[in-house]
């Protein structure tokens, strides 16, 4: 066994440190790859389709190393320090990837170290990370209930809608952009957010713990419309229940996962292969598929008939807002606390 | 042996006491959207947790929740602990196994079955509609009552195990010497029984009523996004607003809260039973 | 006039039967002793005249009113437990009063009398004492004050001795007594002590088996003992087994014993200190086997045939014949024929 500095012995006191250090050369023949990124379905389709489709067959050794978003935020930032990170990849939605770039935890990416960069739709794309899929977050509603289709963001403070809006407490930053666009504010700079959930408020807006119950009230007529990604949408479609979605006219918060590699990972080149790996088209074909999320590649192709169902036309995709990322970021924690305050409180 | 309980004295206190202090160093640093954490020595977290109503009323809808839940819970396992403590020959055993089984699944699972009886088509409204008493169903979940209601069953075991000890250590004889006196049984209870099971409800209720400050599933589960407590918020601090300071000055105050009030309320009861 | 009156009493417990069939009376101001080995259903006996034991049969009588199907706490009986069964939480006063005090006697009256008992029972300085704080025997008589302040119908003392110390045993047993005499106590007690029984009764009640198997005097159980099993358990006695053959009682090993009075005789019952020890031809022949000196008395056993039997006198003076005995020597056993107790059973 090899002697273990003092500074190697603090950066393994994270679990996927100690496995990192089974890994290092004098121990292991494989290369390892530690990831970042949630659970559930998504893990699943990254394990098939990415870790077992590309990566195995090119000699990595994938482990996933599963967590919510902003603990994963909280790891790249404060780990920066380190000489040696806990992650070689990280997943986080373009917001909370911001903040870590903003502290420089993250590798310039280009062309130069992932082939597949210039592939990238070019609105999103981004100089320290790669976009993995994206959609927005749109008006979804039961298409039997809501009798008019709704075409403007006004039609969630539309009060024949009493005590059938529904919002999930996870997307309070969409909702709350949502919010000041309705009331004359915009996504740079959440004006008059506030005033829309009071609105919700007054309208008795029924407030969601998860994703999960979301869906179930829209299922069970709980809640008639809400705030959710079209991806969403389209997946509870297909379970059946009657539903459609809208890009309003003031347009729609977009929602955009994307990946990026630690300036101290352990194994820098195994997490510049996974970024390439991801804008691999199968791999967003696959999601597509299975999630309902759109390529971010041009040269990912969907078929036709999924094209109509999840896609955006271009005038939609041109609708799209384009958040201030650095202000979301400085204020995300006084709008949650505003969001509670005014929901909760 | 000392050699030996000397190290291990110190790994306890270790592990029990450096996250604890690292936390109290952190609730006096200042927060920071960039950088999330910046060293300094500033009151202003718990300066906020306590001047803010809109953390005032959660405090003090954990209080009240727990309050209640003890006070309930304390209610409804004296009668079973009694019977438990004054049972003989082999049920005694199995039925206080029994009584420890749900201590066997994590307050999460049982709070998630609480769920599952109180949701909308969960079994009391299906079971109501079932008998025609009602059409449309009842508001159960995401209700204060649903929480003190799960809340009571999660912790009941605690507190009839607790009591049983401390009655079956009460000798019968004593019972019977107040009824040989002439004490009906709700006068040789409140006379006799209570005051010497005192030890027992005022250990069961401290047990009860930490566990009930620091709910974190049951309140989240069944009191839904609208209701806050505490332990959530806690929670919401650290893993969504990243505010570890203020996360760590809110842990602290419940943690003071609680102390406080567990001390205060067993030193009133104890003087009360003194005096009479 | 009869305090208390057990009428055809029985106790089952399952199939076992505790206490079968009993009757029993109790004039006022008597003191009658359950008498009987272990496990013979004294305390049941108790307990049901208190009310914390439901007979399966028959009736309990106090004052001539049926209470058979009274609670405890509406029965004026004063049950003195075998643990004391003090209340720990309440000083020696409040133990006291606590009886007047569910009787609803005002506070001042109660007081007067809780501290008038407690002088009778001489513990007037440890009124505000906790038992905790009291020793054995003081606790005992803490526990009569709490019986006997409040006059009861009938006084229940269970086995009250069997906590103390044998000097203090003795100095309890006529304090009992006396209070009982000058209190005029209905009182029944239970012992398993035959010696206690006999030294404190009006009358004896002796169980085995759940049975009484003979009531009256001490003297009548003493002196006319109902059977054997009565003969040897109050007082001491030699039970001797055999049959009356052809003018005298033979035993199992032979020997011949004078006396046929009852022709169906099984037993041949002596008591010890009615046989005298003579020169063994002016009496039946035997051994002495060993000689137990008890200070003023000595015990002599002697060997009839096979037969061991005791024998008790005054210890001889130095100069008696008696004094010259040692084990082996031949002696003659002699008594008064009229003490000799034949039975049947
Ligand atoms: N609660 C009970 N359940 C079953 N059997 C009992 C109970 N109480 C007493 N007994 C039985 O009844 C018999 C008489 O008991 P008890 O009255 O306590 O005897 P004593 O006081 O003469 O020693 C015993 O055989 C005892 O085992
Ligand atoms: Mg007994």
């Amino acid at each position: 066994m090899t002697k273990l500095s003092r500074r190697q012995f603090l950066a393994t006191t994270s679990a996927a440190g100690a496995s990192a250090l089974l890994a290092s050369p004098a121990l292991a023949q494989s290369k390892e790859l530690v990831v970042g990124t949630w659970g559930g379905t998504f893990g699943d389709l990254l394990k098939a389709n990415v870790d077992e489709a590309l990566l195995v067959p090119q000699g990595y050794d994938v482990l996933q190393e599963i967590s919510g978003p902003v603990p994963r935020r909280t790891k790249l930032i404060t780990e920066r320090m380190q000489r040696r990170g806990s992650m070689d990849a990280a997943l986080l939605a373009d917001f909370d990837m911001h903040a870590a770039a903003r502290v420089g935890a993250l590798e310039t990416l280009d062309a130069g170290n992932v082939p597949n960069y210039d592939t990238i739709l070019p609105f999103l794309k981004k100089k320290t990370s790669v976009p993995l899929i994206y959609s927005a977050h749109v008006i979804v509603y039961r298409k039997d209930l809501v009798k008019t289709p709704p075409t403007s963001v006004q039609a969630l403070w539309d009060p024949a809608y009493k005590g059938k809006i529904g919002l999930s407490d996870f997307l309070y930053t969409s909702n709350m952009a949502y919010a000041a666009v309705a009331n004359g504010g915009t996504v740079d700079n959440y004006a008059n957010a506030e005033k829309g959930v009071e609105g919700w408020k007054a309208l008795e807006a029924k407030l969601l713990p998860s994703t999960e119950a979301v869906g179930q009230a829209l299922a069970s007529g709980d809640i008639w419309l809400t705030i959710i990604s079209a991806a969403r949408g389209y997946s509870w479609q297909k379970s059946g229940i009657d539903l459609a979605w809208c890009v309003p006219e003031e347009g729609a918060f977009p929602a955009v996962y994307e990946a990026g590699v630690p300036k101290n990972a352990r194994h820098p080149e195994a997490g510049l292969a996974y970024m390439n790996a991801l804008l691999t088209p199968d791999a967003q074909v696959a999601f597509a598929e299975k999630m309902g999320y759109l390529p971010t590649v041009k040269s990912a192709k969907i078929s036709p008939e999924l094209e109509a169902r999840i896609g955006f036309s271009e005038a939609e995709q041109n609708r799209l807002w384009t958040p201030d990322l650095d202000f979301i970021m400085e204020n995300q924690a006084g709008l949650l606390d505003t969001w509670n305050r005014i929901l909760k409180g | 042996m000392a050699k030996l309980v000397l190290p291990a004295g110190l790994l306890v206190l270790a592990l029990l006491g450096v996250p604890m202090l690292l936390m109290l160093r952190y609730s006096f640093n200042s927060f920071d959207p960039l950088y999330l954490m910046k060293e300094a020595f500033t009151f202003g977290n718990y300066a906020r947790a306590v001047v803010d109503p809109y953390y005032q009323k959660i405090l003090l809808t954990t209080v009240a929740v727990a309050l209640a839940s003890t006070l309930l819970t304390t209610l409804l396992a004296y009668g079973p602990a009694y019977w438990l403590a004054r049972m003989e020959g082999r049920w005694k055993s199995k039925l206080t196994i029994l009584t420890m089984f749900p201590l066997l699944v994590g307050g999460v699972v049982r709070s998630a079955g609480y769920m599952a009886l109180l949701s909308s088509d969960g079994l009391i409204n299906a079971t109501l509609r079932g008998l025609g008493l009602i059409t449309v169903p009842l508001q159960l979940l995401y209700t204060p009552g649903a929480v003190v209601f799960a809340t009571v069953g999660i912790v009941l075991p605690y507190m009839i195990l607790t009591l049983a000890s401390v009655i079956e250590s009460i000798p019968r004889q004593v019972e019977d010497a107040a009824a040989n006196l002439g004490a009906r049984p709700g006068t040789a209870f409140i006379r006799v029984l209570m005051p010497l099971s005192l030890p027992g409800v005022l250990a069961g209720s401290t047990l009860v009523f930490i566990l009930c400050m620091n709910a974190y599933a049951t309140p989240l589960l069944l009191g839904g996004p609208q209701f806050q407590m505490m332990a959530p918020a806690v929670y919401d601090q650290f893993a969504r607003a990243s505010n570890w300071p203020f996360g760590a000055a809110l842990a602290f105050l419940l943690l003071v809260v609680t102390v406080a009030l567990t001390t205060l309320g067993s030193s009133v009861i104890a003087r009360r039973y003194k005096a009479g | 006039m009869k305090s208390l009156e057990l009428v055809n009493i029985r106790k089952e417990y399952g199939d076992a039967v505790a206490v079968d069939d009993m009757n029993m009376t109790i004039r006022k101001g008597e003191l009658v002793s359950l008498l009987g080995p272990s496990g013979c259903g004294k305390t049941t006996t108790l307990r049901m005249v208190a009310g914390f034991v439901a007979p399966s049969a028959g009736s309990v009588l106090i004052d001539g009113r049926d209470v058979t199907h009274r609670p405890p706490y509406e029965r004026n009986t004063a049950l003195v437990f075998q643990s004391y069964a003090l209340f720990p939480h309440m000083s020696v006063a409040q133990n006291v009063a606590f009886g007047l005090e569910m009787r609803r006697m005002p506070r001042a009256e109660r007081e007067a009398k809780s501290l008038e008992a407690l002088r009778r029972v001489r513990l007037d300085h440890l009124a505000e004492r906790y038992p905790r704080q009291l020793s054995g025997g003081q606790q005992q008589r803490v526990a009569l004050a709490r019986g006997l302040v409040l006059n009861p119908d009938v006084f229940l003392l269970d086995e009250p001795l069997s906590n103390l110390d044998a000097k203090l045993r003795a100095e309890v047993r006529s304090e009992i007594r006396g209070l009982q005499q000058a209190l005029e106590l209905t009182t029944l007690m239970v012992t398993h002590d035959q010696e206690e029984a006999l030294t404190m009764s009006d009358g004896l009640v002796l169980m085995a088996g759940g049975r009484v198997r003979q009531s009256g005097s001490a003297q009548d159980l003493y002196e006319r003992p109902a059977d054997a099993f009565v003969a040897d358990f109050v007082g001491r006695s030699n039970v001797l087994e055999g049959r009356v053959e052809g003018g005298s009682f033979r035993m199992k090993d032979g020997t011949a014993l004078p006396g046929t009075a009852v022709p169906t005789a099984r037993y041949y019952t002596l008591r010890p200190e009615k046989i005298a020890l003579t020169s063994p031809d002016q009496g039946v022949p035997g051994t002495l086997r060993e000689v137990l000196y008890l200070g003023a008395q000595t015990e002599y056993t002697v060997l009839l045939g096979t037969t061991p039997v005791t024998v008790i006198r005054a210890t001889p003076g130095p100069d008696d014949t008696l004094a010259r005995l040692r084990p082996g020597d031949p002696v003659g056993l002699r008594w008064n024929s009229a003490d000799a107790r034949l039975l049947d059973s």
